[in-house]
């Protein structure tokens, strides 16, 4: 153990600058990767419009199926890993989840509501009634708790009651609709086949709307950390400072499981794994959190859609794969109060 | 000086503290006594600023609360520990108003430094704050209030996790703040402890001040005895050191005679 460190200023732009990059390389890796491979060379060419660019289905290949596809894993990884290590601030629970606050649960009920309300004609408005159902999820937790403010743990209890009466009525109405219990397994499952660039603009507005957000009040989360009375005197409002954690952080998240349904264990992995290997507190290294869920997630799309291939495997299960173990892992390291 | 009129604070349908008036010196190290349940955390609570009260609490003629201008620091009894902050990093936030969050000035750094060594942390530094003792948590939130520069210190229990010799550390380290003009409020079980620290008592009982004064007169007073249900001895050593302790003789007839009172 070192016991001389330097004072950290906060922000580390190397750390940030070293995971920007790989992420870009592991997004270009899995834009050239898949049953017709494309040459890093013609990616470049074509993205920055050079003579020899990419042409006929081999561009409409790469523009409106692989490239979609991976900026749709780069937002819902940025927005689940920053919104999990929010969470673990907020909660002063290292094994927050940014579904625990009943979103998942919500935006469940709102699919299954959508395949069932609508018969067969829902795809298109999947998102919005995920959306709509998160969100609702997480306002009635709040509102049912009460005492957020004065006691952030009560909301937890609130959101996993919640979740669990969400997931009831979602049980109900799929025993009652047999017919939409695949379409609704599958989405629970998170695929990001329905990536689109449509899709990718609405969900690119709220998650860039909220993680920027994050990012300007991340140095402030240390405070969240304490107690509210240590915030308090340190100069922050920590009631204010909470509650635009949360609302952002679930914006980020009902906005992440609408476009792909619901991809778990990146909310917890990721901010631990960073924070492991930083060795700094999360919100200190938030960006880096950002980058490495996205890397993270277009990894394991990358498993998804080539290791069974032409099948494809949903992505849920592959960060399950992963994030189960490790989570595991984290649970027996946990004594050292670092990893 | 902070000045205290008619004060009541209700948590929920509770009246938690009642008319309580009272004023506290500047520079000065006032110590809250009394049983569990007195009311003596939420009165810290409500010199921070952060409880809504009605009557009146001034400090420097201007009403505390939400009051983020003032320069207060505040020791909780059980601190929250930050996963994976380094006791330098803890430390530094103590800096955070002054500096803004994430940024250090190099004056900050150097008063960092020279705190840890006052608290005797230097060499800790690097560790992470959860894999401190419950001594060193100890030093680490003086640390923090030291590196803030305050001009009002409020301890909740600053001793009540420590050995002895711990004790005596840490409220050396709060009393040295004293010859820097800072105003100390601290509550504390150990009333022999707080009679040696602090200059003015406090003696509270089912949210009410009963008596509050210099403290070699407030120890002898009958309402140190009755916040207590008169279950303690106050002994005088030959150098005139009050020593109070428990009255078990008192306590079991008392038990005998009124069971309800001791539910």
């Amino acid at each position: 153990m070192k016991s001389e460190r330097a004072i950290p200023s906060g922000w580390s732009w190397k750390i940030t600058l070293s995971s920007a990059l790989i992420l870009m390389a592991i997004a270009l890796l899995a834009i050239s990767f898949g049953p017709v491979a494309i040459s890093f060379n013609s990616i470049i060419r074509t993205l920055l419009h050079l003579p020899h660019a990419l042409q006929g289905q081999d561009r409409t290949l790469l523009l409106d199926i692989r490239l979609p596809r991976v900026l749709l894993a780069i937002l819902v990884g940025a927005a689940l890993s920053t919104s999990g290590a929010v969470y673990q601030s907020v909660f002063r629970n290292p094994l927050a989840d940014p579904y625990l606050l009943g979103a998942a649960a919500g935006a469940g009920l709102g699919a299954t509501l959508a395949f069932t309300a609508l018969h067969g004609k829902a795809y298109g408005f999947l998102p919005l009634f995920a959306f709509a159902g998160g969100v609702l999820a997480v306002v009635t937790s709040f509102f049912i708790s009460g005492k957020f403010f004065s006691d952030p743990g009560t909301l937890l209890l609130s959101g996993i009651a919640v979740g669990s009466f969400a997931t009831a009525i979602q049980t109900y109405l799929q025993q009652r609709n047999s017919q939409a219990l695949r379409p609704v397994y599958s989405w629970i499952l998170g695929e990001l086949t329905s990536a689109s660039w449509s899709v990718i603009r609405w969900s690119a507005l709220y998650i860039t709307l909220s993680l920027t957000t994050l990012f300007l009040i991340a140095r402030k989360l240390d405070g969240l950390m304490l107690s509210d009375e240590e915030a308090f005197s340190l100069g922050i409002n920590p009631r204010k400072i909470r509650l635009i954690a949360v609302a952002a952080a679930t914006l980020a998240t009902a906005t992440a499981v609408s476009a792909s349904g619901l991809i778990g264990f990146v909310g917890i992995v990721v901010p631990h794994l960073v924070r492991g290997l930083t060795r700094r507190v999360t919100n200190r290294s938030l960006a880096a959190i950002a980058c490495a869920g996205a890397a993270f997630l277009v990894l394991a799309d990358l498993g998804a859609r080539t290791l069974l291939s032409p099948a494809e495997l949903p992505i849920g299960v592959i960060t399950a794969f992963v994030g189960a173990p490790f989570f595991l892992f984290v649970l027996r390291g946990k004594r050292v109060g670092a990893a | 000086m902070i000045s205290i009129q008619d004060l009541t604070v209700r948590l929920g349908a509770r009246e938690v503290l009642s008319d309580i008036s009272l004023e506290i010196q500047s520079g000065v190290w006032t110590c809250l006594v009394g049983p569990n349940g007195a009311g003596k955390t939420t009165l810290l609570k409500t010199l921070l600023g952060t409880l809504a009260y009605s009557g009146s609490l001034r400090d420097a003629g201007v009403e505390v609360f939400n009051d983020q201008t003032r320069n207060v620091a505040y020791v909780p009894q059980q601190p929250n520990i930050p996963i994976g902050m380094s006791v330098l990093e803890y430390v530094s936030l103590g800096r955070a108003k002054k500096d803004g969050w994430g940024r250090e000035s190099n004056s900050s750094r150097k008063l960092v430094k020279k705190v840890l060594e006052e608290t005797q942390l230097f060499g800790m530094q690097g560790r992470f704050v959860a894999q401190l003792s419950g001594g060193e948590m100890q030093r680490a939130l003086i640390a923090r209030a030291l590196a803030q520069e305050p001009e009002l210190i409020l301890l909740d229990e600053p001793t009540s996790a420590l050995d002895l010799h711990h004790q005596i550390s840490v409220l050396n380290n709060i009393e040295n703040l004293k010859e820097r003009g800072v105003t100390i409020v601290s509550t504390m079980h150990d009333i022999t402890l707080a009679s040696m620290y602090a200059e003015q008592l406090v003696i509270m009982h089912h949210g009410r001040v009963t008596i509050f004064g210099a403290a070699n007169e407030v120890i002898h007073s009958a309402e140190l005895r009755s916040a207590f249900d008169d279950r303690i001895d106050v002994y005088t050593l030959d150098g005139g050191q009050a020593v109070i302790m428990a009255s078990k003789e008192q306590k079991l007839s008392n038990e005998r005679e009124t069971p309800q009172k001791g539910v």
